[in-house]
């Protein structure tokens, strides 16, 4: 001991030092009791640095030569933190082969702006994002807080890593391990696997052939008694569904969607006519004078959330953007230092059809619109007047209710011009004369038709435009009604609106999440239509598509990944009634050669949305369309992520008589895969392979690329392969005796035959095809490889593939994945990758659709609606505001996602989700900020501490989303006999979805789903509250 | 609740108070009082961060990657990201006010002086670090420092704080925080440096910047752009909810107090 040091250890057994610092600090005063007797702490590697890592690499700074640190590697992938999937850089331990940190990967759009050209040399692009030239600000690629913590699911405890089986009652958290091996012959084969009778393996319903239900043939074969869903596309779908819809052939696939964003997506389909994918938009950020965000809400959330948040930040900086959050709740997006560039508008949960006529209505009384986009009839007239987009604005529309149909477009066949079945046969319009004519003959149309035609049968019928039809809708509600449903004043509506005349086509209107309300749909889709109005869509500053993807696993130019000899096509009946004609099902007939009415439906037939989950599981263990026998998870959470789902199936669940088989694939036990028969654990972030894409906040085209960066952790195969989501399918193919998997699955494009025996089989097959698209990617350099960390991964690439794929692979992971040129995001004033078709004021697919409940025809463009129930009554006719005087929304967190809590470096700085109350309302019903109070639903109740706020609408309380988990690590685990010993911590906190319930207008098992598109009613519970 | 969160909230109730920030222009160079002489580092250099926050989004990146780089507790922070919901003083409007708070490598840090061992000293680069074999964990520099930037970590029970990632300035390499801001809302470089961004941009803002508490003479070296005026004269923050509540609604406390 030095010196200085034993001076001071006396100094600090003075008597009246120690107890001047016991007044108010009793910790440090143990640790020099500690020091006295010499137990001080572990020494740390270095006496100013601390236990701080080793450098990655080291930098000359004034040659900016850069010397790798030999004990760590760098390696490109993609970060499953939440569903905007970065591209990053992540520094690896050559020596533990542990994950330090992660960083952006400076080539990936998602986590640079602008991205490093993929012509660079690696090291170029690294050396650019350190302090060498002073240049690593500007060109920094960044992980976020997620990203990050993420790394700790790698070696988390509650991480599943061997195959479970269940050694006790369903949910009951009782598992032994079995081999890989066991596990596939069990499930293929069945028996009497629980001593609890016996269950159909997935041979017995491997029948493609015979109808599942011989008096309703429609809804097909008996393969569709197996269930396939899985969370999202994490870039490893591809294989999922090559297994569920081409080699085993279930028509019965779905994702979270339906419980994440889907209202919103419908909404924006049906505007920019596609409800087969539901495209989307989202501003660019980079040229927008004007943001008018709602129910969503940059840098505090949402999708590419560190894009967005960069670029709302350098808007601000730059003085660029002013933008509204139109959000019952205050959130990140509108920070102070911003000043009066960003503006919080409270509104009502659910109340957004409201806010979106009432905005409507004043761009059309003040001529807010672009009327000489909106005349623009049809493609060619758009170019021709410099316009990057077109809409059916000026189309018209039979109105007629009487006219077989009405609702659809007056088109040249209905006039005799052109045969019914032209696959030309254009809509009409009418021209400046007063001519109703075809939309492709004239450059501009009236914009507010409404008139009568004579028909080619010599009957007549009313038309109107779009246009008209939207205006009429909008005009027919007073602006004084439209506030008052939404609670955002008039002046304030008259200042957005102002604000969208005024900057007009660098103006742009997004929403997303908040739109899961019960008039979702309607609402996504009047809110959406307001960039129509200011005609922004594919506009430099106004609302993009985005640059899409890099597609490898299709029909690529080196192999046909997309299908196989002996592929099976997945036919028949959704099991949640999705996308098929109520009228076209064997009941219907039944019904109406009975002389029944056949409305209202059994349950909701929405033909217009996808297959959704949120009533495929409610649906197959109710019976209707029909029962299931197996399901197949990955990754995939419902029962947390749904509202009132928990509640209205989770006995239902723990019953193997309604679900025989479930086996669910991931890395850890969530709140639905408890209920599993067999756990595969798969592998986890770094771990994977797989391709992924971005959403629509990008606007370049690009494909990250991910692959093993570190060696899985988890049980192998009796072959050596690390079992996972891949080698499961595989397996399981090949047992079955499934086409499209095992030797000679894979067709090149040569027609030479490959093997599809393990994942890397197909992915890097698919990074073949990707880099030969358009001009092949050239070879990588020995320094790219070495400063991407390939070394790894070069002898799988050269066993895999042949010497002239081998380069351009290396190239494309050694940059993380494809990119398209930074400059290419803009073409002048257009964006580079626009949105080509016919924007829709008004949808004919809408439209003419029949609702299954109603019997009637829905609304083809966006209209004034209340929250309904799936019979289209109104939600406050059953849940009165005298016993739910209150609306329930939930928010995205700002740190935690739907299934990181788990991770400590989150939990220590946000371990808890206390109750947005609004000030007036607590002071009316008493609660004390901090308090604890009750929260009560028609299907639910729970207890949490509130923080009173004037951030939140008056009458609504907020629920952040992502805590009050029972899984996930919160619970006991028993396996092997041995506990898994659950975190409290990990249960914090409530669950918005803990308060919803069952649809009491369903005669069938259903919670309160949005009519149109089936998404999960989340945003405007009806509560009410009290103080404990 | 844990010691350190509390020091959190402590620093909101003195911004409560008002005083806390006024123009970096009128602070006056504090006189270097009793400092031991400054040692390693590079005398050629005077590092500074510049925290721009009109570009911070709250996103806590820095935070954990912080924490990962630096080995920091959990629950114990060289930086985190406060964040305050307020309303402007003149119209009401509501809005989010996010605060990066980390060391300021003060000019004359209050936490040199007090160490009877010497082991906490400024750098001649000025960043302010401790000698981890030094250290004692008395933590009189914990409670001197006015930031509450320090703490005791658990591990090895000495003096832990942020050193701007001196490890990582000296390769080459950006701070660990810096080059994961999303926003990028740090900025680190060399005051003496005419030609680094930092210097540049403080030449450029110098009026508007400002230090917290300046009253306390420490001369801080992290300066914010941004604050704005109306917050300073009236700031409206409340309280956050710190309490933790588990499955059944009991109280479960700060998870990583006990270490």
């Amino acid at each position: 001991m030095d010196k200085t040091r034993r001076n001071l250890l006396k100094g600090g057994a003075i008597a009246a030092g120690a107890a001047t610092f016991a007044a108010g600090y009793s910790e440090p005063l143990t640790r020099m009791a500690k020091g006295l007797t010499g137990s001080s702490g572990e020494k740390p590697k270095h006496p100013v640095y601390g236990n701080a890592l080793d450098p990655e690499y080291r930098v000359d700074l004034e040659t900016g030569d850069v010397t790798p640190n030999p004990d760590q590697r760098v390696a490109f992938t993609v970060c499953y933190g939440c569903t905007t999937k970065c591209g990053v850089r992540v520094r690896i331990d050559n020596r533990s082969e542990t994950v330090l940190r992660s960083v952006g990967n400076p080539f990936n759009p998602l986590s640079a702006d602008e991205h490093a050209d993929e012509t660079l040399p690696v090291k170029d692009a690294l050396l650019r994002t350190t302090a060498f030239q002073d240049q690593g600000w500007a060109a920094r690629s960044t992980t976020c807080a997620r990203g990050n913590a993420m790394i700790a699911q790698i070696t988390s405890p509650h991480r599943i890593t061997q195959c479970l089986k269940r050694a006790g009652k369903r949910g009951e958290g009782k598992w032994e391990t079995i081999s890989f091996e066991q596990l596939i012959e069990e499930i293929v084969e069945g028996g009497d696997l629980f001593g609890e009778g016996h269950v159909d393996g997935l041979a017995a319903i491997n029948d493609y052939d015979t109808p599942l239900d011989p008096e309703n043939p429609e809804y097909g074969p008996k393969t569709n008694q197996l269930l396939v869903m899985e969370a999202t596309d994490y870039g490893r779908s591809a294989v999922l569904r090559r297994f569920s819809d081409k080699a085993f052939g279930t028509r019965n696939y779905g994702h979270h969607g339906s419980y994440c964003g889907l209202a919103f997506r419908m909404g924006a389909g049906a505007m920019m006519n596609d409800l087969a994918k539901n495209a989307h938009l989202k501003p660019d950020f980079e040229k927008a004078t004007f943001g008018l965000f709602i129910g969503t809400a940059p840098s505090q959330a949402g999708n590419p959330f560190k894009r967005q948040g960069r670029l709302l930040s350098k808007a601000r900086v730059d003085e660029t953007l002013e933008y509204i959050v139109v959000d019952p709740a205050l959130n990140a997006s509108v920070a102070r230092a911003a000043g009066p560039r960003a503006n919080w508008v409270p509104i009502r949960p659910g109340s957004d059809t409201a806010l979106g006529m009432a905005l409507m209505r004043l761009l059309f009384e003040t001529e807010g619109y672009a009327a000489e986009y909106l005349a623009i009839p049809n493609a060619a007239a758009a170019k021709a007047a410099g316009e990057p987009s077109h809409s059916n604005a000026v189309h018209l529309v039979i109105t007629s209710d009487d006219h077989p149909r009405a609702g659809a477009f007056l088109r040249e066949s209905d006039l005799g011009l052109k045969p019914a079945d032209a696959e030309d046969d254009a809509p009409m319009v009418m021209d400046a004369t007063g001519a109703i004519v075809p939309a492709n003959t004239v450059e501009r149309a009236e914009l507010f038709t409404d008139a009568k035609v004579t028909l080619a049968d010599g009957n007549s019928v009313d038309v109107r435009s779009s246009l008209r039809l939207l205006r009429d809708e909008a005009l027919s509600h007073p602006l004084e009604e439209m506030a008052g449903e939404c609670g955002v004043s008039v002046e304030q509506l008259q200042h957005m609106a102002g604000k969208l005349k005024e900057h007009g086509r660098t103006a742009a209107v997004d929403c997303h999440g908040g739109m899961m309300s019960g008039a979702g749909f309607y609402s996504a889709y009047a809110l959406q239509l307001l960039n129509v109005l200011v005609g922004n869509v594919n506009h430099t500053g106004g609302s993009a598509h985005g640059g899409g993807k890099f597609n490898g696993a299709g029909k690529g130019p080196r192999y046909n990944l997309a299908g196989f000899k002996g592929a099976r096509k997945p036919k028949g009946v959704f099991l949640s009634r999705s996308r098929f004609p109520y009228e076209k099902t064997s009941e219907f007939k039944r019904l109406k050669a009975e002389g029944k009415s056949p409305y209202p439906a059994r349950a909701p037939w929405r033909r217009l949305a996808p297959p959704v989950l949120t009533d495929h599981i409610t649906a197959a263990i109710d019976g209707y369309p029909y029962p299931i026998k197996a399901m197949i998870g990955v990754m995939c959470n419902p029962i947390y992520g749904q509202a009132g789902l928990k509640t209205l199936i989770a006995d239902k669940l723990r019953d193997p008589k309604v679900l025989p088989l479930y086996v669910a694939v991931d890395g850890f036990i969530n709140e639905t895969n408890t209920y599993a028969d067999y756990i595969v654990p798969d592998s986890v972030m770094y771990e994977v392979w797989g391709f992924t894409g971005a959403w629509s906040g990008n606007l370049t085209k690009m494909t990250t690329a991910c692959w093993p960066i570190v060696e899985p952790r988890q049980a192998k195969t009796a072959d050596g392969q690390p079992v996972s989501m891949e080698s499961f399918f595989i397996k399981l193919a090949k047992r079955l005796g499934l086409d499209g998997f095992g030797d000679n699955a894979i067709t090149d494009a040569e027609g030479g035959t490959h093997p599809l025996n393990r994942a890397e089989d197909f992915y890097l097959r698919a990074a073949a095809n990707i880099a030969f698209m358009g001009k092949p990617l050239p070879d990588a350099s020995e320094d790219d490889i070495r400063f991407s960390g390939l070394e790894r991964l070069l002898p799988e690439i050269e066993a895999t593939l042949p010497a002239e794929e081998r380069g351009p692979v290396a190239h494309l992971y050694s940059r993380g994945g494809r990119y398209q040129t930074f400059d290419k995001a803009r073409d002048g004033e257009a964006l580079g990758n626009p949105w080509k078709r016919t924007l829709c004021v008004w949808n004919e697919k809408v439209g003419t659709c029949i609702d299954s409940m109603t019997g009637k025809r829905l609304f083809g463009t966006a209209r004034f609606l209340r929250p309904a129930m799936a019979d289209g009554s109104a939600m406050r006719d059953h849940f009165g505001e005298a016993d739910w005087p209150m609306l329930a929304f939930s928010y995205k967190s700002n740190v935690m996602n739907s299934y990181s809590v788990g991770l400590e470096r989150l939990r220590m700085i946000k371990p808890y989700n206390p109750i947005l109350v609004n000030h007036d309302d607590a002071e009316r019903l008493g609660i004390a900020h901090g308090a604890e109070i009750l929260v009560e639903s028609p299907g639910g109740r729970l207890r949490g501490l509130a923080i009173v706020t004037k951030g939140v609408m008056p009458g609504a309380i907020g629920i952040e989303h992502s805590f009050g988990h029972t899984e996930l690590g919160a619970r006991d685990h028993v396996i092997d006999g041995e506990t898994v010993p659950g975190n409290p911590w990990i249960a914090a906190g409530v669950n918005i979805n803990d308060l919803g319930f069952a649809d009491p207008t369903r005669k069938t098992l259903g919670t309160w789903l949005e009519p149109v598109s089936g998404a999960s009613v989340r945003q405007g519970l009806p509560v009410r509250i009290s103080a404990v | 609740m844990d010691l350190a969160r509390r020091m959190f909230m402590g620093q909101l109730a003195r911004f409560t108070a008002g005083a806390s920030l006024v123009p970096l222009a009128t602070v006056a160079e504090a006189a270097i009082n009793e400092q031991p002489p400054r040692r390693g580092g590079d005398p050629a250099k005077r590092y500074a961060m510049l925290i721009d926050l009109r570009r911070c989004i709250g996103c806590q990146a820095c935070t954990v990657s912080c924490h990962l780089e630096n080995d920091a507790p959990l629950g114990k922070f060289r930086t985190i990201v406060s964040q305050y919901e307020v309303d402007d003083p003149e119209t009401g409007d509501m809005s989010t006010f996010f605060l990066p708070r980390l060391c300021n490598h003060c000019d004359n840090p209050p936490c040199v002086p007090v160490c009877p061992v010497q082991a906490t000293y400024q750098q001649e680069d000025g960043i302010v670090v401790v000698d981890a074999e030094r250290c004692v964990g008395c933590a009189y520099c914990v409670q001197a420092c006015p930031y509450d930037a320090r703490f005791i970590n658990d591990k090895t029970q000495t003096a832990d704080k942020c050193t701007f990632c001196t490890h990582r300035l000296e390769a080459g390499l950006l701070p660990a925080c810096v080059e994961s801001c999303v926003g990028g809302a740090r900025i680190i470089g060399d005051l003496n440096d005419p030609e680094s961004t930092i210097s540049k941009m403080v030449a450029e803002h110098h009026g508007e910047l400002k230090v917290l508490q300046p009253e306390k003479g420490t001369s801080p070296h992290v300066f914010y752009l941004g604050m704005d005026e109306r917050f300073i004269d009236r700031p409206e923050a409340f309280a956050s909810i710190w309490d933790i509540h588990g499955k059944d609604n009991e109280e479960l406390h700060y998870e990583f107090s006990g270490h």
